[in-house]
């Protein structure tokens, strides 16, 4: 029961930043711009924001949580502008999106790998490859909580899980309900049919990778708080190239991508759970850890064939071409 | 007079690198007519309703629309004046309802409780009761991935309407559809006139024009011919008008000497992406000697024709038999050694690799063959001596010589190239795929040459062309295509260029007679 308990939670808490992450995927690729750069927006995301709770900690009490929502709204900031690199070169320059993806992974691992260590030895006089999070508190609704096996969606959550469920919302409703969200998902099948009506294709574009890119460092910045309390560069565990995964299955659609990120958090954290059932030494930990990489591979076999990509995903639009 | 014409375009002139493709063309077109502009392939039309869409501004020339002279520097303002275009390649997103593509960046919007969104439902409603208003009727809720190119034209033309469009052009409009469908277009086009709106019609298409325009403007090459009223014009005149320039070129042929036959194809059809029928029920043969030409409007099926002889394009039925071997299914290296030389339309896609060498891009059929290989090893000293052969005998001209990159070299000795390398193929076949397409003078004559010479020497040559006057030079036999259908086989000189003109422009035969 208590095995149970804890797939549910941890399930939960990994699930969601990812479904989050895969949002701004979506946003992106349904404009037509191919995204292979979550990881990269995601990982720059959270050392903006876990510098921010650095930097401001010292004005709150040590248990307040505040610093870890000043943390999140500058991981959607910093994500958000980092992504301008990849709307630059992909949108203006017309550069090749996959390389372009690459590179900015390449150079977040890169950048903040150094930069963390720079700042915290100007900030604390020692070199430090990581900066230290406060812990988040955990939430439990009375009542809801005390339901068998269910209980535990509502057992120790973590406050970020309420907050991006909130954002995911309102991101739901400007992609299927906005004029914006309307323009966005027909750049993605056929921008000269968004051009003809008079909507600039390489503006509607450019911000929609912005926006992948907040959601990707809002999501970076969930994982540094649930999983190492920390910022360091264990953040580029893949998980970016995971939320990839999930909006693929779920057909670049939202609700679909939801389904897709539980069964990924599911199967990390009843890999997880299988080891300490069975007792194997910690060794194994890390290899019951690849399950939602093999499930992935798994789904990629079955799903594949019902998939459609987006369209026009990764056609440069050249106005002049006819 | 600038209250007489809706539309009154003065001295237009647009270049573009190489051609003239407006020279200064003067019309107006009155409010309430359907107005035609008719031409050959690269006759202007399209770039000059372009123009007046805002695609494209005139180098030189002056708009004025209702009186009133406008630079229309975008779609949006064409819009904003109150013309709409349906073109030739509808812009519909696919995954999208009809409502939605109908209203997309002009959306409705209302409130859902403290959130403005997108109003679908009011848009379902206006959409339909336009659809009927006008007869034009399409389910509001069908998604367009659903429904076939007559109603998405339908969608189209719903979109200039619901734009409150008054000049509304038409870029080919018939081009896609089938004879009952391009009825009712016609119908509703008539309608749209009768309702008080300014009907542009771009089209190559005679019969159309005699049915439905009031007037109608003829272009070749870029100029306005004339401006005639259709009632009181013959179909005849026009196609004269539009086909019925001097020939050039007279090219000095001997006289024929047909040997047995290389070529036989018999009842082939070969399908379009789209599972359309782009070839029906075709057959003919090409006898040793004889250079057959199939002319037709581009666009005909005579590409995929050439394509499916030559192994690029699937057939979908029937039978192509090669000097008695049946290769309706064979691989192109096969075709290839069997006796199948093929000048393609566009040389720089699909006849040369335009960053190789031009030794490479000469050797590029017989690479695998010895000299050229031997035990799996490229021999470069055979590609060396080839090459040279091959550029001093057939006069290639070029920066770098044997080492020149193909893509640095003019289009007329491109073309020199292939023409070289096919020939010296030596195949008992040779198709030529509109073989001086963007040629000057001097090359044409050189092209025009070289296949005069492969014939004299006993090769089966099928030629297609666009150009009429290439094809009534060169061929023994003339078979004409429209729509895919071979509509008339005879030898070229029981036929004049007005009757091939007028097979071309579908034109029934007791008609032409």
């Amino acid at each position: 029961m208590t095995y149970l308990n804890t797939i549910i939670i941890d399930g939960l808490s990994f699930a969601i930043p990812l479904f989050i992450m895969a949002i701004g995927g979506i946003y992106c690729e349904r404009s037509g711009v191919t995204n292979l750069a979550i990881e990269g927006l995601q990982g720059m995301g959270a050392f903006v924001g876990a510098l921010a709770a650095t930097l401001v900690s010292g004005m709150f009490a040590a248990d307040s949580q505040a610093p870890m929502f000043i943390a999140m709204a500058f991981s959607f900031l910093g994500g958000g502008l980092y992504a301008v690199l990849h709307a630059v070169l992909c949108v203006k320059f017309k550069a090749n999106q996959v390389i372009s993806g690459v590179v900015i992974n390449i150079l977040a691992t890169a950048l903040t790998t150094f930069l963390t260590s720079e700042i915290s030895t100007a900030l604390f006089g020692a070199a430090s490859n990581r900066f230290r999070l406060t812990t988040s508190i955990r939430l439990t609704v009375p009542g809801l909580s005390e339901i068998p096996v269910l209980g535990a969606i509502f057992t120790n959550i973590y406050p970020f899980e309420l907050a991006i469920i909130l954002v995911a919302l309102v991101a739901w409703y400007v992609l299927y309900k906005t004029p914006f969200g309307m323009h966005l998902r027909a750049c993605g099948d056929n921008p000269h049919a968004v051009d003809a009506a008079g909507v600039e294709v390489s503006r509607v574009r450019f911000i929609a990778v912005m926006i992948s890119g907040a959601l990707s460092g809002l999501g970076g910045i969930c994982f540094a708080y649930s999983i190492s309390v920390q910022f360091s560069s264990a953040i580029y565990m893949g998980y970016g190239y995971l939320a990839i995964a999930a909006l693929i299955f779920g057909n670049w659609q939202i609700m679909p991508t939801l389904w897709a990120c539980l069964i990924f958090g599911f199967a990390r954290s009843g890999g997880f759970a299988l080891t300490q059932v069975m007792e194997l030494p910690s060794a194994f930990t890390d290899l019951f850890m690849t399950l939602p990489y093999i499930v992935t591979l798994f789904l990629l076999i079955f799903f594949s064939k019902s998939n459609r990509a987006p369209r026009a995903l990764g056609e440069i639009y050249d106005k002049g071409k006819r | 007079m600038a209250d007489e014409y809706i539309v009154e375009m003065r001295h237009i002139t647009k270049r573009f690198p190489g051609i003239v493709a407006n020279d200064d063309i003067s019309l107006g077109i009155k409010k309430g007519e359907i107005f035609a502009l008719l031409g050959e392939n690269g006759a202007g039309k399209s770039t000059l309703m372009s123009m007046l869409f805002g695609m494209y501004e005139p180098d030189e020339g002056e708009i004025y629309i209702r009186g009133k002279r406008e630079h229309i520097a975008s779609p949006n303002y064409a819009t904003k004046l109150n013309i709409g275009m349906v073109h030739q390649h509808f812009k519909l997103v696919s995954n999208y309802t009809i409502a939605e593509n109908i209203i997309l960046g002009i959306e409705p919007k209302r409130r859902l409780g403290i959130f403005p969104v997108v109003d679908l439902k009011s848009t379902n409603e206006k959409v339909a009761q336009l659809s009927r208003q006008y007869g034009l009727e399409v389910d509001p809720k069908a998604k367009i991935e659903d429904i076939n190119v007559s109603t998405q034209q339908r969608v189209e033309i719903l979109k200039m309407l619901y734009r409150e469009a008054e000049i509304l052009i038409f870029d080919e409009p018939t081009a896609v559809l089938t004879p009952q469908e391009i009825d009712f277009l016609l119908q509703i086009i008539r309608g749209l006139r009768d309702g008080g709106k300014t009907i542009i019609l771009i089209t190559h298409k005679l019969e159309e024009i005699k049915q439905v325009a009031d007037r109608c403007a003829i272009l070749n090459r870029g100029k306005l011919i004339d401006i005639l009223d259709v009632a009181t014009t013959s179909t005849q005149t026009m196609a004269n008008l539009m086909v019925g320039r001097e020939v050039d070129f007279v090219v000095d042929k001997a006289p024929a000497h047909f040997g047995k036959e290389v070529l036989r194809v018999e009842h082939l059809t070969v399908k379009n992406r789209d599972n359309f029928p782009v070839v029906k029920d075709v057959s003919f043969s090409v006898r040793a000697g004889e250079i057959f030409a199939i002319a037709g409007v581009s666009g005909n099926g005579q590409v995929e024709i050439a394509d499916a002889v030559a192994g690029m394009a699937q057939v979908a039925e029937g039978s192509i038999v090669l000097n008695g071997t049946d290769i309706t299914h064979m691989d192109v290296r096969g075709r290839t050694d069997l006796g199948i030389s093929y000048i393609p339309e566009d040389r720089q896609h699909m006849g040369l690799v335009l960053d190789f060498s031009l030794e490479d891009n000469l050797a590029l059929k017989t690479y695998y063959k010895e000299p050229f290989c031997r035990k799996g090893i490229l021999q470069h000293e055979a590609f060396s001596q080839y090459g040279e052969r091959l550029i001093a005998e057939y006069d290639i001209r070029s920066g770098q010589g044997k080492d020149t990159v193909v893509r640095s070299m003019s289009g007329g000795n491109q073309q020199k190239a292939i023409v070289a390398r096919e020939i010296e193929l030596a195949s008992p076949l040779m198709i030529f795929v509109q073989p001086t397409r963007g040629l000057d003078i001097g090359a044409i004559e050189n092209i025009h040459r070289q296949i005069l010479v492969e014939r004299d020497k006993g090769r089966a040559i099928l030629l297609i062309s666009l150009e009429l006057d290439e094809i009534m030079g060169l061929a023994d036999t003339i078979g004409v295509i429209f729509s895919g259908e071979l509509l008339k086989i005879a030898p070229a000189d029981t036929l004049t260029t007005n009757e091939v003109g007028q097979f071309m422009m579908g034109v029934k035969q007791n008609e032409a007679s």
